[in-house]
């Protein structure tokens, strides 16, 4: 039997944060030029007070020359490796989402278009871009500075321990407390508030794009206001949540500055009987009190990694979860082993016997034993009232939606076919067309991408647009955003001449005159089915209102997911 | 860019308040931070001098203290932010969205995947402006100046050399923030455009998988996604230089610092106690300032952002000039006034001064963008008929039924209802259902009842008589309104129409293509029920292309015909 789990990576919350993060070789460059940025930041404070406190003894400069160099190279290093850092650090990240970015579609693609029908656009978007965008942060934020810090605080805990032991104590001390308790008043405060945070953030995204999207009906009734309030509302929760997070960030973020100040305090204390005692010199003495400092800005990178990467988790599973991980059972996939596709010339015999079809989520079926023949060549016109299940019917011939029963093409069962097969054979003019926010060239060649000008511009003439379009400059005007410059009529009319480019040899069309108007609808269809029916191309002609009937072999009528009458 | 945009001081009351308190907070942090630097040299060159431990507790409780209030005031100083990141981005949400409602037929240059990425991540990324990056901005304007001047007191030779490197900082950010500012507006538009591909794709999927053309999308999602990574670095490369420059600097001022005053004690010249003072304080100097750079990249975005939207407010605003000319300044007022406009009422014919003469056209015309749609239209339609709007597709049907609306300005010309003007104010007189349902989620009868919500639920039963509608009004509708029938969800449409008409009385409804998905038995019903109202004193306008709807009507409007 065929595979229902989505199979592409990233279908769960650790393989997305495991794609977001850069392999090994990739990440490498930004630790490193972070450790060199960090050790530089704390030899350059150890190298200055040691300078000037063995200045004030007042040596011969001979002896402060190489200190001297140090400082300056540090001072540099600092700046040059930290600029390295970010930059080398940011382009490994990126280069992660491009891959998540095109995982959330290739997920889509086995259950689209009728699975994911009940998700919401602006829902996807926020996913798609912003929580996306955040898992930059897990690399960026998370991982690399934390690995950094820890071998600059490995290094320079190590070096202060050479000099005196019970400091370095004192210092990991300071440093296990200070990060320990940041950690935990995130975890208390901010994590609750995080986790909620990214959900609340989409929903008022999926807000936005509705009120906007909805816009003209929402002013036309007076409703925007209330949608305006709601969005409010939203945004009232979302600014109390982002608070609270702050708060916890902030309190973090004092508590390490705190602990430079506790950390400089508690080095004074151990390391003063070491210097009353002459074990170590007054130079040493000032590099031990002042590396705290430098090693707690070192340290204050950790604190906010663990919110980035809570950050990151649960953006992660948003990513995972925008869509279903398995392919409902409404939505056909590929066999495992498809079979043979019949040719497209002849057109193949359609056969439909007891087939019963439902959509994802509804409770009953749209469809339910329908019996229906096409014969090559025939054009056949099915009828039905709205809700009968013309609708389904088109997205069972064309494998949007599984058929129970028995569905074949020229004798194949279409369930042993990958659905792409079937789809070559079975094409659909939907009742709203979608067009791209291209040109009309665009819009139309990407159904037969070999077509020249002419051969388009004479599909167009077919459908009574050439006129329409050469007033408007030819090929290369632009429909607007979802057609927004052309009629309803005209979407129509370039959906049809699109499939009429991809030369189906059977071809359903749903509704194609439904904002046509009367005078041409019949010109139109005329066109169209004389167009084809020399070719011997099967015509599905779906439509609630009446048709010439000269122009139709046969008429089916659909209730109640039946075929029930045939009529002549 | 601008260190700190006017715009936002001026029109946001939050970002005001939030800058005061930031003010005040910035100076206790000042003032710790020079007494954790004089606490420090006090002890170590005390130590070092070899002095009593002792003696020296006070200044360890300096130390300690003035660490924690330190902290106590950066604390703050993330809340104070964060709110009024908050506050500023409700207002401008709250702003823009108030904007749009005033020009429902869109806003030319902003789609609404644009709008919608500027409503959400676009002001999310005023966060990181105000709690990142205007905290360090008034930190450095108040704590640099004090930490210098305190090193200053300590040390003048390395009070100078802070003075002259700290110049040098906003000079470079001015350099890198004039490169920055085009790469960044492309960055901008290349997540715009990563937004528009991906709702595109989307929205055309079901087409795409038609003609097997989805998988390609992938490779096109992936070099979209490609390109902005690619903007991105370009912008990063930039700005980061300013965060090089500013650690740079920092860097570079603590060496010569160190240095010289290394050489100074060397010779004698200087004690070291106000030697580690500036040494501790230097660094001080600059983080605030470093601090500014590291949060310059995501502030950009911010700015950036901000700027989209009041690119977006300034436009509605001029939009609001344009359609505010027709004699709307008072609004449905007499027509007569619409006659000082001159060339625009020439025909003296259509009297309009009568109490009852129903909706008048007067040589109305209406553009969408520069092409012209409807020229010199001329209607006169009585009170309680019924009559059709014709013509082939394309011919300004809809858009009739928007400039009536007040969603398409009118360029010249003129419509009233008993002889006053409807300017733009038409849709106080009008019940409407547009071409597409556009439902939204919820139960149908919350669809149906949209704006009048109190309405007396015997209304909600008759608007579903009405239009025929037969589904459950309790039925939850998905997303977008799914879950009914193409049928189905234009009979909710038009139920909700003649919902809003009995609800608020209203004299005029106009349908647009009502029966495009309905059959013929529910056409002649429709019929029946639009003649019913129309015998109540109702006028209904019906934009249709089916033959029976036309036969049925008292008369026909052809916005073509008025073209030649």
């Amino acid at each position: 039997m065929s595979e229902r789990r989505i199979p592409q990576s990233g279908s769960d919350t650790r393989s997305v944060l495991r794609t977001s993060i850069p392999r090994f070789g990739r990440l490498l460059p930004s630790v490193l030029f972070g450790v060199v940025s960090g050790g530089s930041a704390v030899a350059l404070l150890a190298c200055s007070a040691w300078l000037i406190a063995r200045a004030a003894e007042q040596p011969p400069v001979l002896y402060l020359s190489l200190a001297i160099v140090g400082v300056r190279a540090f001072a540099l290093g600092r700046a040059v490796f930290r600029y390295l850092e970010r930059l080398s650090g940011h382009d490994a990240a990126f280069r992660q989402l491009a891959a998540i970015r095109s995982g959330i579609f290739e997920r889509m693609l086995p259950v689209a278009p009728d699975g994911i029908a009940a998700l919401r656009r602006g829902e996807l978007l926020a996913r798609f871009v912003g929580d996306v965008d955040e898992l930059q942060n897990v690399p960026l934020r998370a991982v690399q500075p934390v690995v950094s810090a820890l071998v600059v605080l490995l290094g320079a805990v190590v070096g202060v321990a050479l000099l005196a032991p019970a400091s370095a104590f004192a210092l990991i001390g300071c440093l296990v407390l200070g990060v320990g308790a940041t950690v935990l008043v995130q975890h208390a405060v901010a994590a609750r508030a995080e986790s909620r945070l990214a959900p609340l953030r989409g929903e008022l995204q999926a807000a936005v794009v509705d009120q906007v999207q909805s816009l003209e009906v929402l002013v036309a009734f007076d409703g925007a206001a209330a949608g305006r309030a709601r969005i409010d509302a939203l945004g009232a929760r979302l600014a109390r949540l982002t608070r609270a997070s702050a708060s916890a960030a902030g309190a973090a973020a004092a508590i390490m500055s705190a602990i430079g100040g506790i950390a400089v305090a508690l080095a004074v204390v151990t390391a003063e009987p070491l210097l009353a005692s002459g074990r170590i010199d007054g130079p040493t003495f000032a590099v031990l009190c002042l590396v705290p400092l430098a090693i707690a800005e070192v340290a204050a990178a950790i604190p906010p990694a663990a919110s980035a990467w809570r950050l990151g988790r649960v953006s992660a599973g948003r990513v995972a979860n925008a869509v279903p991980g398995r392919v409902q059972p409404e939505i056909p996939v590929a066999p495992a082993t498809p079979a043979t596709a019949p040719a497209a010339e002849p057109t193949p015999a359609i056969s439909l016997r007891g087939v019963t079809a439902s959509w994802p989520g509804a409770t009953a079926p749209a469809l339910s034993g329908l019996d229906l023949e096409l014969a090559p060549g025939e054009r056949v016109l099915v009828r039905g009232e709205s809700g009968a299940g013309k609708s389904t019917l088109a997205h069972v011939l064309v494998r949007f939606l599984e058929a129970r029963g028995s569905y074949r093409i020229g004798g194949v069962e279409a369930s042993d076919l990958d659905p792409g097969e079937v789809r070559r054979l079975v094409g659909l003019v939907e009742q709203r067309p979608w067009l791209f926010d291209e040109d009309v060239r665009q819009n139309l060649v990407f159904a037969r991408d070999t077509a020249s000008d002419e051969e388009l511009l004479a599909v167009l003439e077919r459908v009574g647009l050439r006129d329409w379009v050469l007033e408007r400059g030819g090929l290369g005007a632009r429909v607007g955003e979802r057609g927004s410059l052309v009629s309803g009529g005209q979407a129509q009319r370039l959906a049809l001449a699109r499939a009429m480019l991809a030369r189906f040899p059977v071809l359903v069309l749903d509704e194609p005159t439904a904002n046509v108007d009367r005078a041409r609808a019949d010109a139109l269809l005329r066109d169209l089915l004389g167009a084809v029916a020399g070719e011997g191309r099967t015509v599905v002609l779906i439509s609630h209102v009446p048709v010439d009937p000269s122009l139709v072999d046969r008429v089916v009528t659909i209730a109640d997911g039946r075929a029930c009458t045939v009529a002549p | 860019m601008k260190p700190l945009d006017p715009r936002l001081v001026r029109r946001s009351r939050a970002a005001r308040g939030f800058l005061l308190a930031g003010g005040a907070l910035a100076v206790v942090q000042a003032a710790a931070i020079i007494a954790v630097a004089w606490s420090i040299a006090t002890l170590v060159v005390g130590l070092i001098d070899g002095m009593p431990m002792d003696g020296l507790w006070p200044a360890l409780a300096v130390l300690v203290g003035a660490a924690c209030v330190r902290a106590l005031a950066a604390w703050a100083w993330e809340l104070v932010g964060a709110t009024g990141a908050q506050r500023v981005k409700r207002e401008l949400r709250g702003e823009l969205l108030a904007a749009l409602e005033r020009h429902p037929g869109g806003i030319a240059g902003f789609s609404s995947a644009r709008i919608a990425t500027l409503l959400g991540p676009g002001l999310d990324a005023l966060d990181d402006y105000f709690g990142r990056y205007l905290p360090q901005l008034v930190l450095t304007v108040v704590a640099t100046p004090a930490c210098i001047a305190a090193a200053w007191i300590a040390d003048p030779l390395s009070g100078l050399v802070l003075v002259i490197v700290l110049p040098l900082v906003p000079v470079f950010m001015a350099l890198i923030g004039m490169a920055t500012d085009a790469v960044q507006r492309r960055q901008w538009e290349s997540l715009s455009a990563l937004s528009r591909g991906f709702l595109e794709v989307v929205g055309g999927l079901s087409t795409l998988v038609l003609y097997g053309r989805a998988e390609r999308q992938a490779r096109r999602i992936r070099e979209v996604t490609d390109g902005y990574r690619r903007h991105t670095m370009k912008v990063l490369r930039i700005t980061f230089l300013s965060g090089f420059a500013l650690e740079f600097a920092a860097s570079l001022s603590v060496a010569l610092v160190a240095v010289s005053i290394g050489l100074r004690l060397v010779s004698g010249d200087m004690s070291l106690a106000p030697g580690l003072f500036v040494l501790v304080l230097a660094p001080e100097v600059f983080l605030p300032l470093r601090n500014v750079g590291a949060a310059f990249h995501a502030s950009a975005a911010g700015v950036t952002a901000a700027d989209d939207a009041f690119a977006l407010l300034d436009e509605t605003e001029m939009g609001d000039d344009a359609t505010v000319q027709p004699g709307s300044s008072a609004h449905l007022a007499p027509l007569a006034s619409a006659r000082r406009l001159g060339t625009v009422l020439e025909r003296e014919d259509a009297t309009i001064d009568s109490p009852r003469t129903g909706l008048v056209v007067a040589g109305l015309a209406v553009r969408r963008g520069d092409r012209p749609v409807i020229e010199d239209l001329d209607a006169v339609v009585a009170p309680g008929s019924l009559v059709a709007v014709i013509g082939p597709s394309g011919s300004g049907k809809s858009t009739l039924f928007a400039a009536l609306l007040g969603f398409a300005p009118i360029a010249a010309g003129e419509v009233s209802w008993d002889g006053r003007s409807l300017g733009n104010r038409g849709r106080e007189l009008v019940a409407w259902a547009g071409q597409s349902p556009v439902l939204l989620a919820g139960s149908v009868a919350e669809n149906v009842r949209l704006g009048d919500e109190t309405a007396d639920p015997a209304l909600l039963e008759r608007a579903f008589a009405v239009a025929g509608v037969e589904v459950a009004a309790g039925l939850v509708l998905g997303p977008g309104g799914s879950g009914l029938s193409g049928g189905q969800a234009q009979r909710v449409a038009i139920a909700r129409a003649v919902h809003r008409l009995l609800a608020r009385r209203l004299p005029l409804l106009l349908l647009d293509e009502p029966t495009s998905a309905q059959d013929a038995g529910r056409e002649q019903a429709l019929v029946e029920h639009l003649r019913a109202l129309c015998d109540g004193g109702v006028t209904v306008l019906v934009a249709t292309h089916r033959p029976a709807l036309v036969a049925a009507a008292d008369g026909v409007i052809e916005p073509a015909a008025a073209r030649v």
